[in-house]
């Protein structure tokens, strides 16, 4: 009994280490000088240096990553604002105000999230384009407000609160909006904080809609940006990596911060990419 | 203005914005597909939006290029879905017979999830290099030849495969062990007074009672693989010799780098028709042996 304990954990602690080398190796070698990336003698750098950090943030025309920060910071926080805004208000008038056809059309909310996200690509762009948005950061924020899961994830959650003190406080002479400013909100605070990392890692890593709908080096996206200094850059990996370091200790931090919420929330709504 | 017609405009102006979104969108892009794929629509051409019925999905038919693509999807979600469903529930299964330490490993574990697909492959194409990547190098240490991990069109697409297991794994598998926490105890017990073995445990308690969630994550990542685009296009650029290019990249190739959006969207139509048949073949297999 107690070998095969000794042997269950070693197996789990190899696994999670296959799982979590190529992060820390990441880590390490964007600290190498890049001699020492092209003949890897030991994982740990031997002369530490920042040169490819400061290689990267020097200002390139031709690669603005500063620029890309800014542009990946902005689009997340601006999507996953306007998701939470949009979906709570609208599962608050489907629960809530009982608003007609509200249940049907949640439904169809429903029902369009099993529509598979490649078929949207080229109508979207073509609306887009219709709409003159085409490289302008409207073409990543306001098509990422239209998805289902938000709705169904807080309609389900303000269906389980109960109603009484929401009736309460109507009791009380405080209009619709102001419940659900003051009361259903708060209320809701759980939710709304899952929908958001989710919201926001998902928009953060969106490699697709940025390569598809803008055009110019400098609007990019981390993501589209780091793939495309990797084909410049390619052999020079040092560089490249650090690239991928700074674009994932946001995401990182984040984690460390919420990872139990982050963890347990993924796995009760079983929603990834 | 009474009470309830107060309620109900108020509720119509909470609705609105997510509305508007949502049909703008969702559903008419749906709509916008449906007609493009009945279109010929070149953006480089002048006169340039024709109706012409079914051309499109004859072109297809005979489009040597989309039966390869086809194939390449086919072969990784081939690939990868059974792997990734294996490797997964393996390691909820060991996570669940942990008793110390397993909240840390499901971090660890999950933690590639967080990653980009961008940074994702530039780490595992780091790893692949022929001269100085990681498999090479320990290759190199174990005294055998170096190999072209992602230029030989037999390794191409399991290299890619293991790449998405990396980044893929930890979700799947943290859904199946918050499945097997919410197994009741005492059936395991009261089996395991009957004199059932380890064995007969999973299989006759533990994976029955897995059944809908399994179910669940079958078909999302069936989902999830027959989509699959930037884990090729990235890591291979769909090569060797267009070898590991998906239905998705031949999509975005044909709608954006040769700009004939009509013949897209109806490629884009038949992988959805692929995918709905795949995944009713699995919701039957499911139902059968459930009975």
């Amino acid at each position: 009994m107690r070998f095969w304990r000794i042997v269950l954990y070693g197996l789990m602690a190899l696994v999670a280490a296959g799982f979590i080398f190529p992060v820390v190796l990441m880590f390490l070698t964007s600290f190498k000088p890049e001699a020492e990336v092209l003949n890897p003698a030991s994982a740990f750098p031997k002369n530490w240096t920042v040169q490819n950090y400061t290689n990267v943030l020097a200002w390139a025309e031709e690669a603005p990553f500063s620029r890309w920060l800014l542009n990946s910071v902005f689009t997340s926080s601006t999507v996953t604002l306007l998701v939470l805004g949009f979906s709570s208000m609208a599962a608050y008038a489907i629960t809530r105000l009982n608003v007609p056809g509200g249940r049907t059309f949640l439904s169809v909310v429903i029902a369009s999230m099993m529509v598979p996200g490649q078929l949207f690509l080229v109508p979207v762009y073509f609306i887009l384009s219709r709409l003159h948005w085409l490289d302008t950061p409207a073409a990543l924020i306001v098509p990422a407000t239209a998805g289902g899961f938000g709705v169904f994830m807080l309609s389900q959650f303000m269906r389980a609160v109960p109603v009484a003190i929401e009736e309460a406080a109507l009791m009380d002479g405080c209009s619709s909006a102001g419940v659900f400013l003051n009361v259903t909100v708060p209320l809701c605070a759980p939710a709304l904080a899952t929908l958001g990392i989710f919201t926001f890692i998902g928009s953060w890593n969106d490699y697709v809609s940025p390569l598809v709908y803008m055009d110019s080096v400098r609007n990019y996206t981390l993501p589209v940006g780091i793939a495309l200094y990797q084909a410049s850059y390619y052999t020079e990996y040092g560089r490249t990596l650090a690239t991928s370091a700074l674009a994932t200790t946001p995401l990182l931090l984040m984690f460390l911060i919420f990872q139990r919420q982050i963890v347990e929330s993924m796995a009760s709504t079983g929603l990834k990419d | 203005m009474n009470y309830h017609t107060r309620r109900r405009l108020t509720g119509f102006v909470f609705l609105a914005p997510y509305f508007l979104s949502f049909c703008c969108f969702l559903l008419l892009p749906i709509l916008v597909a449906a007609g493009l794929a009945f279109m010929r629509f070149d953006l480089t051409a002048k006169n340039s939006i024709q109706l012409v019925g079914v051309q499109n999905f004859r072109e297809l038919m005979k489009d040597s290029y989309f039966a390869q693509a086809l194939l390449a999807t086919c072969r990784y979600a081939i690939l990868m879905v059974p792997s990734l469903i294996i490797s997964a529930f393996a390691i909820a299964l060991g996570l669940n017979s942990m008793s110390r330490g397993r909240d840390l490993m499901r971090a660890l574990i999950y933690l590639p999830g967080m990653f980009t697909i961008a940074v994702t492959a530039i780490l595992w194409q780091w790893f692949y290099n022929l001269e100085f990547g990681l498999f090479n190098f320990l290759l190199k240490h174990l005294g055998s030849a170096p190999v072209s991990w992602l230029s030989d069109k037999r390794l191409a697409m399991p290299s890619i495969v293991v790449m998405a297991l990396w980044w893929t794994a930890g979700g799947a598998s943290v859904v199946l062990l918050t499945a097997l926490q919410q197994i009741p105890r005492m059936y395991i017990e009261a089996a395991a007074l009957d004199g059932a073995n380890a064995g007969q445990l999973f299989w006759r308690i533990t994976l029955p009672l897995l059944r809908p969630v399994l179910f669940f994550v079958v078909v999302t990542n069936t989902i999830g693989a027959f989509q699959m685009f930037p884990q090729a296009s990235l890591l291979t650029q769909g090569g060797p010799l267009l070898s590991t290019r998906g239905v998705v990249q031949y999509m975005y190739e044909t709608a954006f780098n040769n700009y004939r959006l009509g013949y897209a969207a109806s490629i884009s139509w038949a992988l959805t028709l692929v995918i709905v048949v795949f995944i009713s073949a699995q919701f039957f297999a499911f139902r059968r042996i459930a009975d």
